[in-house]
């Protein structure tokens, strides 16, 4: 939609040269590749078995049963087991478990009761255990594998609609622009956690997980766009009166034309400096959420389950709260670092310093 | 006397609002203005219901009667308490009201307001099996013919406020209890259907007759309190505001003090020193300490950590997770002696915890299901691994009543082969994609256990884990307390985790859980067979919807027996009924009781009597001032005790 002008170039080179934020970004970004193959990473399915010569791919698909490697039983294979049982077997037939072997459901005791077991390379139970003994390295990520998808469809959303009604604002003005100003004044004044947790609370349990973060979205969003339309309608009203509006408009460009061809690429730079922190305050939120006990139905991993956890097993298993609090500390400063390096890099001023 | 003055300020401030209301209303009666006085509507009441009130003379008193004074059980508590002390506790919640009938009373506070603290006409010695010892009668007789318990109130029986507890304030509780002041309809249903009579002989004897001469109808009358009639002679429709935070006369050791409500922060029980029981026989040995202080602290880890520091003295370990992780036996506090540890083995009815399967639901309707997710359930895993073999697994709903618990059925155990062949009858064979079994329609075999508990969810994830080798698939929904309980009780849920708490009473109920009348309207015509017409019937306990023409039957007739024997012989017969049903997966069974306490908290040797289940029941403790000094010091200067560690195994069941 946006062809890069020299002037992009040119902020998209000053971001690069802002280390701090430039490292953050490729931080990030390696971690969502991760995220984006979590499966092979961690998880109770095997990567690959060999049985009988055959070659089976477990991790993505159906589930395949004991009997499938001729186990007794019906339910999805232990693979960990299996590879034992293989290993003292010796028939040739071999298992290739992920690198974490555990999925973060599974109670895993290695002890034979369910409690925080401390962190363990010998059992690859690389954070430790939670209090019924699942693996805290998967469920942190899993955890905050969702909380980085979910924070990031919020800020499209956000944006979607708080551009489209700010815009629409900023550039229509009068009666319609007044109209929304006071709808909005009244609508942000709905204390939002509230109405999360009110309307969350009536959510039926039968709903799947993915329906029920699909449902915390949409509320989120229901209760979070109007900020964003406020810079995006002052923005608006900046740019409708400059002159470069006025001659597409006697060219005989469109509304619709002239709203996201020529204005949205010159407040750009308002935008992208919230975006940051709309990622912020959507993985805080949802993490509250969790841990105020509103938020994803148990068992689901969540960052804010395991900071409950944590502060409730403060003295007796530091290694939850430990994992969860600097989990969610180095995201956000990777967030907030990205954030100030676009800041900077979208300030027309290149030595304005905070004072 | 603060008190007093508060009461007569707020009386004075009920006029005026009143006078207000009635000259907006334009107009009302004069009486109302005037300071209320209702002995005369109390009168009235009487002489308007003499079946219910009857007046006679002591010479009217049957002749035969076996007087009983119970002072040949053995003493409670220990002799060598003493009396005085501060205890510091917690409640997690402020009480909401002190009074304790009507709206909000039923709190957890409630047991220091009531239950341990008012006494009844006697009470059951804990030890034994339905003996009871003294309380406000001095001696009473049963005559299991007429359905009457006879009883002298003992003479020196005085309110708090020092007037005497007589014959009249029993009539008056019959008359409170009854009236539609309190708004309490549980109470006003429970007086006006149990009891036939009350009579008064004179101003200290009085009976009491049932409707139904039940085994225990006798436990039922003397467990009856009395309430203080001149404490409530201007009683009104106001009652539920006027009396929230007003602390009502009471006949046991503990009363409440104004200056010690500190709204939303604490609330102190106040010894009276000149208590008219403190010398008798059952009470000498009991309510020791001199003032407990209790905090409102809401988090149990603050609450813990509030413990550890020495500012509450005494803390529940009740989990695992307490017992064995947050202070293990090799925490220093309780290797250096400070804390010590204790395990107390009870006998009483067990709570009936497990999941109760909604029997309305589609295909939790077909036994086979049900009958399949008994044997999906892995509670043995979670005794096993999450309670660490300290809890029992549940057999029946009803464990725990002696005699009348089944001897020999056992819940049926994990067992996936049993649990798929069950399944497969209801018409799961396949396997979906997930590992989740699906019927030919494509119907998942999927169900949603709601529990109020938050601290239940960890079972339930382990349940849910386990389920999922049977092919069955739990979803958990937490939720809060009420709300859960209410979705239970509208019947809306598929499958709840809960547990209804039981008193120490002599033989199980069934009605209320299992009997068609609290599962619909009319669940049954004339002949027996099922009225399809029929319609669900909410809030009820009834909340697996079981409705047997059978157990219906046993139950009526359970119901109406005297018969002890015969009751045992059908109480089996239900509970069989029942287990073939598959309706109640029994969960498991804690049969003790475990805390810390602070050095200086001391208790008797056998630490708790038989059915105790928690310990402040019988207030047994007390607080040894000089030893809590030295405990200080000592901790301040690194000295040590010796650890202790007690179980207390006395009355452990095998």
């Amino acid at each position: 939609m946006f062809r890069l002008t020299p002037e992009t170039l040119k902020k998209l080179n000053r971001f690069r040269e802002i280390k701090r934020g430039y490292y953050s970004l490729l931080i990030l970004g390696f971690l969502f590749l991760l995220f984006v193959i979590g499966e092979l990473l961690i998880n109770n399915r095997a990567l690959i078995v060999s049985y009988e010569g055959e070659l089976y791919f477990p991790t993505y698909g159906e589930f395949h049963p004991g009997t499938d490697f001729g186990q007794s039983y019906t339910y999805e294979t232990n693979y960990r087991e299996l590879k034992e049982a293989f290993a003292e077997a010796d028939e040739g037939n071999w298992v290739l478990l992920p690198l974490v072997p555990y999925g973060p459901n599974e109670n895993h005791s290695t002890s034979g009761v369910f409690r925080p077991e401390p962190p363990s390379l010998e059992y690859r139970h690389y954070l430790g255990t939670d209090t019924t003994s699942r693996d805290i390295l998967a469920r942190l990520f899993y955890g905050t594998r969702t909380a980085m998808f979910f924070a990031i469809a919020f800020t499209v959303a956000v944006y979607g609609v708080g551009i489209a009604i700010g815009a629409a604002m900023g550039y229509l003005g009068g009666t319609f622009d007044l109209l929304f100003q006071r709808v909005i004044e009244i609508w942000s004044n709905i204390p939002f956690l509230y109405m999360v947790i009110i309307i969350f609370s009536v959510v039926p349990a039968t709903f799947a997980v993915g329906t029920r973060i699909m449902i915390l979205l949409v509320v989120m969003v229901m209760f979070s766009w109007t900020t964003m339309t406020y810079y995006m309608r002052t923005e608006t009203y900046k740019q409708k009166v400059r002159d470069y509006v006025a001659s597409a408009r006697v060219i005989g460009a469109s509304d619709a034309r002239i709203v996201f061809k020529h204005i949205l690429p010159n407040v750009l730079a308002t935008l992208v400096t919230f975006m940051p922190f709309t990622v912020i305050s959507a993985i805080t939120a949802v993490t509250a959420l969790d841990f105020l006990g509103f938020g994803l139905p148990p068992p689901t991993a969540s960052l804010g389950e395991l900071l409950k956890q944590g502060t409730s097993n403060l003295r007796t298993a530091p290694w939850i709260v430990t994992a969860a609090f600097s989990t969610l500390v180095i995201v956000l400063t990777l967030v907030t670092f990205i954030g100030e390096a676009i800041r900077e890099s979208f300030d027309p001023k290149k030595f304005t310093v905070y004072k | 006397m603060f008190g007093q003055l508060n009461r007569n300020l707020r009386n004075t401030f009920a006029v005026v609002l009143a006078a207000g209301l009635l000259v907006a209303c334009g107009g009302g009666s004069e009486e109302e203005v005037s300071t209320r006085d209702i002995t005369q509507e109390v009168n009235d009441y009487y002489a308007a219901h003499p079946e219910l009130f009857q007046f006679k003379t002591p010479a009217d008193l049957p002749a035969d009667l076996n007087w009983e004074n119970g002072m040949e059980l053995p003493d409670l508590g220990s002799p060598e308490a003493t009396k005085g002390g501060t205890e510091y506790s917690y409640v997690q919640d402020f009480p909401r009201t002190l009074r304790y009938v009507g709206p909000d009373s039923n709190g957890a506070f409630r047991g220091y307001l009531l239950d341990n603290v008012r006494l009844p006409l006697a009470s059951a010695h804990p030890d034994r099996d339905f003996e009871f010892f003294p309380g406000i009668a001095s001696e009473w007789a049963v005559d299991q013919d007429s359905a009457t318990v006879y009883a002298r109130l003992d003479p020196d029986a005085r309110w708090s406020d020092g007037e005497p507890v007589t014959a009249d304030d029993f009539f008056f509780t019959f008359f409170f209890y009854l009236s539609d002041y309190i708004v309490e309809p549980w109470y006003n249903n429970y007086y006006s259907t149990t009891f036939n009579k009350i009579t008064k002989y004179d101003d200290h004897t009085i009976s009491v007759t049932m409707n139904t001469a039940k085994p225990d109808f006798f436990h039922h009358i003397l467990d009856l309190r009395p309430e203080p009639q001149h404490f409530y002679k201007d009683l009104d429709h106001d009652f539920i505001e006027r009396y929230q935070w007003e602390f009502v006369p009471t006949t046991g050791a503990y009363v409440v003090r104004d200056e010690d409500i500190i709204q939303g922060r604490s609330i102190a029980l106040t010894r009276q020193t000149d208590w008219w029981a403190k010398d008798k026989k059952f009470y000498r040995n009991r309510f020791n300490v001199d003032r407990i202080v209790f905090s409102v602290i809401r988090d149990p880890n603050n609450a813990f950590e509030a413990f550890k520091r020495g500012d509450v003295d005494k803390f529940g370990l009740n989990t695992s997770e307490y017992w064995y992780e947050k202070l293990p036996d090799n925490d220093p506090d309780v290797q250096n002696g400070y804390i010590h540890k204790e395990v107390f083995y009870n006998q009483r009815p067990r709570p009936n915890i497990g999941l109760w399967i909604n029997t309305s639901q589609p295909l939790l309707d077909n036994q086979h299901v049900r009958e399949g997710i008994q044997y999906a359930s892995n509670f043995d895993l979670v005794i096993e691994q999450f309670f660490r073999d300290d809890y029992a697994r549940m057999n029946t709903a009803s464990d725990g009543y002696g005699e009348f618990s089944h001897p020999t059925i056992e819940a049926r155990p994990f067992d996936i082969d049993q649990a798929l062949e069950h399944f497969a009858v209801a018409g799961f064979t396949e396997r979906g994609p997930d590992g989740i079994l699906v019927n030919e329609q494509g119907q998942r075999l999927a169900f949603t256990i709601t529990t109020g508990y938050p601290s239940l969810a960890d079972i339930l994830t382990i349940l849910r884990e386990e389920a999922l080798k049977a092919g069955l698939e739990f979803r958990i929904e937490v939720l809060d307390q009420t709300a859960s309980w209410k979705k239970a009780q509208e019947k809306q849920h598929e499958i709840a985790l809960v547990g209804l708490g039981v008193g120490v009473e002599m033989y199980p109920r069934f009605w209320d859980t299992m009997h068609s009348d609290n599962a619909y309207d009319d669940a049954f015509l004339e002949d027996g067979s099922v009225n399809l017409e029929r319609e669900v019937k909410v809030q009820t306990n009834n909340m697996e919807m079981v409705a047997i023409h059978e157990m219906d039957q046993i139950i009526d007739r359970y119901t109406q027996s005297s018969d002890r024997d015969a009751m045992v012989e059908m109480s089996h017969q239900m509970l069989q009924i029942h287990h073939d049903h598959a309706s109640f997966v029994p969960g498991y069974v804690q049969d003790f009781y475990r805390m810390g306490h602070w050095r200086w908290v001391r208790y008797p040797d056998f630490f708790n009597h038989r059915v105790g289940d928690a310990n402040t029941v019988y207030f047994l403790h007390w607080i040894d001032t000089d030893m809590k000094e030295a405990t200080l010091e000592a901790r301040e200067n690194g000295e040590t005790f010796e650890p202790v560690i007690n179980v207390h195994d006395q009355w452990r069941e095998q």
